[in-house]
């Protein structure tokens, strides 16, 4: 029983480190622009579908090796960062001044659109995303077991939020770009150049998107174009619940959601577990209404 | 009710038998389910403009109304309506009885998503912005799931509007004349609403909550009547599309939808009326029209979404109406 | 009996103390200034006569009942009006729609009495012939159908006025309303003011940082400087109070000495 438990807290661990990795690129986006980024779970099904075929072109399909798997991490990477910065440019950039509303509905579109174009380039069926790993229980305990990959997972996605900790507060970017998300008026005044921090801050979150649809290739091989959809709009949950805007916060959001949902279908049913994200998003916002870690801010009268 | 007002109806409701008359006979099936599916669409962009365009609360939920509309109309057709019906039918002709009947149904759908709209609305209306918009949307998902979890109505399977022990009983309802009834009604019931002086007070807590209540607005209260009054027509608009296909399934309903039904009003305009009809009317029918193009169809339409709105970010109509002096003089 | 009677109002944020312990009477029809220098709490007492804070502590009564803590919409129903300093109009409505508004909302017009034909229109007339009417009184006619948002300056403090008291206050709470005025703007506000309290029969309170303004207006000047009233009384008096003199001079960015 004891173990069981711990085993489903590994797996929702392993699954919430990925939500926590989509998770953060909503949080950063929010925090420069106040904005939704509906396309960010669009970028993270791109993230997995070029991992797919990066692994298969590297000739990685028959031939696991933690190399290939981080070459094909590599790969990805690049591409939704080429493709998060078009985004910000054509989508978001023109209507920095237009009603708050407008850009959020061409998110909508440019997720519409990418979900649309996918279906056209990668076909609507499913693929299999190759193996990088060769997977092994790494740990066994009874029936606990803990496997390479969900290792790999985990360390992959700790070492990246480590490594985006890091550039947030270590870096002239990261102060930049704390500062746009104080207040992005005042930052231009003092000659931050808001414009290019708003496109790294994309660029950031669509790198770490990427490495969440490798990582979910891994465990989840099953891949389309629709992916991103539901996990998407999830990770946005998560990020809400830590306090939108938080950076830790939606680490610990994803985590927490990650775990959850695993202890949901585990014990009680499947068909739960997509509604769970929401039950606890709004038992916590009644509860705290800007999130666990999010601040109030009182308007001055 | 002044003699011009009960001409004005009376008009209305000749013109709408009349469509519902004639219409089928000349217009293909195809192009009538568009039609109808336009007339719903309407429905559901009319009345979240009440919320977001003018009271100013972000919802993105729309579709769990309409789920809830959907779901109750059907089962009080299945399960009670069609032993109504089927009496109804033994004592009048046909046409009539049905047009005695659907009401009926439009009501139970609409009242349950009202009652919906009000326990959701009372806890979500206390937050703000992005977080009522999540939350909103985190209703809408649970209600979506709960449904899909009550066997009584079909559960993953879908649901089916038709009554075994009761075959006489035709519960689908295909005509637009309920459809377009419906659209008048809410055009009007919202127009008013916002137009008048007592409505005023919607576009004042969209505009400044500090100073609403500094006049004496009970700003959640206004919140919360526009958000009863948006889900009780969303709940009309549900009951609507069921009956009008015969078959329900959740899928209809999830957060696509509501987005959709979020995009006709921030594409027409905020605070439009007219504007959202124009979005939901021309957003409804691009797909089928461009249906030509094959697979790129959708790829187009996000293409068109997402131009319209880099040409105009303020809606196709800002916050202006068409022909506000037209509305005005009938319904106001 | 007075009309609004605060005892011992204290508002604090966290650890600072906006409003310190302050007792302030305003009798019907009384003019009464509140003067300070930047920061002295003068806006924190307006919002929390006005609901905006409940206070930290203290009781404020307004005709006779207990208000403190109850909500800003509630106590505009009873009487209490306001402006605010960084004007706070519904900019996307007209001139006329914001004084209707409020009229309509002193009038607790529903959901249901919208819907409703007959009644509906009958008061719609009544309502912009009210508007109308109000808007003249304060020289606003001329832009009734001009967006609030697109007015000058000067006309949008009016219109705050105008809609302030179409909720048919006792009270008025005027939050610098001859700020950014030029004198002769400011002469025919004092003007107004004058006007208000005897056609209305209005108790007003007004803040304002120049005392010069408030000579001829008001009867009793409180002072107040780190929320706490260090004086009071008649105009003259206070503006020799050595007190008040220090609270302005020791703050000499703070708004300027009460000349
Ligand atoms: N909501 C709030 N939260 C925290 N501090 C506040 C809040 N409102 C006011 N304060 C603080 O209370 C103090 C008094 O502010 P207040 O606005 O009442 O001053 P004032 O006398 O109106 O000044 P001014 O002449 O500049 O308008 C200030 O230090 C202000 O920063
Ligand atoms: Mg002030």
């Amino acid at each position: 029983m004891a173990e069981d438990l711990l085993q489903q807290l590994v797996n929702g661990v392993a699954w919430g480190g990925i939500y926590a990795l989509i998770a953060l690129g909503y949080t950063m986006v929010y925090g420069v622009l106040k904005l939704i980024n509906f396309a960010h779970g669009e970028v993270y099904m791109v993230g997995a579908m070029t991992g797919y075929y990066a692994a298969r072109s590297f000739g990685l399909a028959g031939a696991p090796s933690l190399l290939g798997l981080v070459a094909t991490l590599a790969a990805s990477m690049a591409v939704c960062a080429l493709l998060a910065a078009i985004i910000e440019r054509v989508a978001y950039r023109p209507l920095r001044s237009a009603p708050r509303l407008a850009p959020l509905i061409t998110a909508i579109g440019v997720s519409l659109l990418l979900q649309n174009l996918g279906q056209l380039v990668f076909g609507a069926d499913p693929k299999f995303f190759p193996p990088l790993l060769e997977s092994r229980n790494v740990f066994e305990v009874g029936k606990l077991s803990v496997s390479n990959v969900q290792l790999a997972v985990l360390g992959t996605a700790i070492l990246l939020m480590a490594a985006l900790q890091w550039i947030v507060m270590r870096t002239r970017f990261g102060r930049a770009m704390r500062a746009v998300s104080f207040d992005a008026q005042a930052a231009a005044l003092m000659g931050v150049p808001v414009d290019r921090v708003i496109l790294g801050t994309f660029v950031l979150g669509a790198v770490l998107a990427a490495a969440a649809g490798v990582l979910v290739g891994l465990t989840n091989p099953k891949i389309d174009p629709l992916m991103g959809v539901l996990p998407g709009l999830k990770a946005f949950v998560a990020a809400v619940l830590g306090g939108i805007g938080n950076i830790p916060g939606a680490m610990v959001g994803g985590l927490l959601l990650g775990v959850i949902e695993t202890f949901v279908s585990g014990y009680l049913s499947s068909t739960y577990r997509d509604a769970i994200a929401f039950v606890l998003l709004i038992a916590i916002l009644l509860y705290k209404p800007t999130g666990l870690f999010g601040t109030t801010q009182t308007e001055k009268v | 009710m002044s003699s011009k007002r009960v001409a004005a109806f009376a008009l209305v409701a000749i013109v709408l038998l009349a469509l519902d008359a004639w219409l089928p006979s000349w217009l293909n099936p195809y192009y009538a389910t568009i039609v109808t599916r336009i007339g719903i669409a309407v429905v559901a962009a009319v009345s979240l403009q009440l919320v977001n365009g003018f009271t100013g609360q972000f919802s993105i939920g729309h579709a769990g109304f309409m789920a809830v509309g959907a779901y109750t109309s059907a089962a009080f057709s299945v399960y009670v309506g069609a032993g109504w019906l089927e009496s109804l039918l033994g004592l009048l002709p046909a046409p009539l009885a049905r047009s005695l009947f659907y009401p009926l149904v439009l009501a139970s759908g609409g009242l349950a998503a009202a009652v919906a709209g009000f326990v959701v609305g009372i806890p979500a209306l206390r937050l703000r912005g992005d977080y009522l918009a999540i939350a909103t949307l985190g209703f809408a998902e649970v209600i979506r799931i709960a449904i899909l979890n009550v066997d009584a109505v079909g559960g993953a399977r879908g649901f089916s509007i038709h009554a075994a022990e009761h075959p006489a009983a035709d519960l689908r309802f295909e005509g637009f004349g309920a459809v377009y009834a419906v659209v008048v009604v809410t055009i009007v019931v919202v127009a008013r609403l916002v137009y008048s002086s007592g409505g005023l007070s919607f576009r004042a807590v969209r505009e400044d909550e500090v100073a609403a209540t500094s006049i004496g607005i009970a700003t959640t209260r206004i919140k919360v009547e526009a958000f009863v009054v948006a889900s009780f027509f969303a709940g009309v608009a549900g009951a609507l599309f069921a009956h009008s296909e015969g078959y329900v399934h959740t899928n209809s309903f999830a957060f696509l939808r509501s987005f959709e039904i979020v995009v006709f009003v921030v594409l027409g305009g905020l605070g439009s009326i007219t504007g959202a009809v124009l979005a939901a009317a021309v957003l409804t029918a691009a797909p089928e029209l461009l249906r030509g193009l094959g697979e790129w169809r959708m790829v187009l339409y996000s293409l068109l979404l997402i131009g319209t709105m880099l040409l105009r970010p303020q809606g196709l109509l800002g916050n202006r109406e068409i022909d506000l002096g037209w509305l005005r003089k009938r319904f106001g | 009996m007075a009309l609004l009677e605060l005892r011992r109002v204290t508002m604090r944020f966290g650890g600072l103390t906006s409003v310190s312990d302050l007792d302030l009477d305003v009798d019907p029809g009384q003019v009464v200034a509140l003067i300070g220098p930047n920061g002295a709490g003068k806006t924190t007492a307006f919002n929390v006569v006005t609901g905006v804070y409940a206070p930290t502590e203290g009781s404020i009564r307004f005709a006779g009942r207990e208000i403190a803590g109850r909500r800003p919409h509630e106590i505009s129903r009873l009487g209490v009006a306001r402006t605010f300093q960084n004007i706070r109009l519904f900019r996307g409505l007209t001139a006329a729609e914001n004084v209707r508004v409020a009229l309509a909302a002193a009038k607790r017009s529903g959901l249901f009495d919208v819907l409703r034909p007959g009644s509906w229109r009958r008061q719609e007339t009544t309502l912009c012939a009210e508007a109308v009417g109000l808007l003249e009184r304060l020289g606003l006619s001329h832009v009734a159908d001009t967006a609030a948002g697109s007015l000058p300056y000067g006309d949008q403090r009016l219109l705050e006025i105008a809609r302030a008291l179409a909720t048919r206050p006792r009270l008025l709470l005027l939050d610098e309303p001859a700020a950014g005025m030029n004198p002769s703007e400011k002469q025919d506000l004092g003007a107004l003011v004058a006007r208000l309290r005897a056609e209305f029969g209005l108790a007003i309170v007004l803040i304002e940082h120049d005392v010069r303004f408030v000579m001829d207006l008001a009867e009793r000047v409180s002072v107040l400087d780190h929320g706490e009233k260090i004086a009071e009384g008649p105009p003259e008096a206070v503006r020799r109070d050595p007190a008040v003199i220090e609270a302005y001079l020791g703050a000499p960015d703070a708004g300027g000495a009460p000349a």
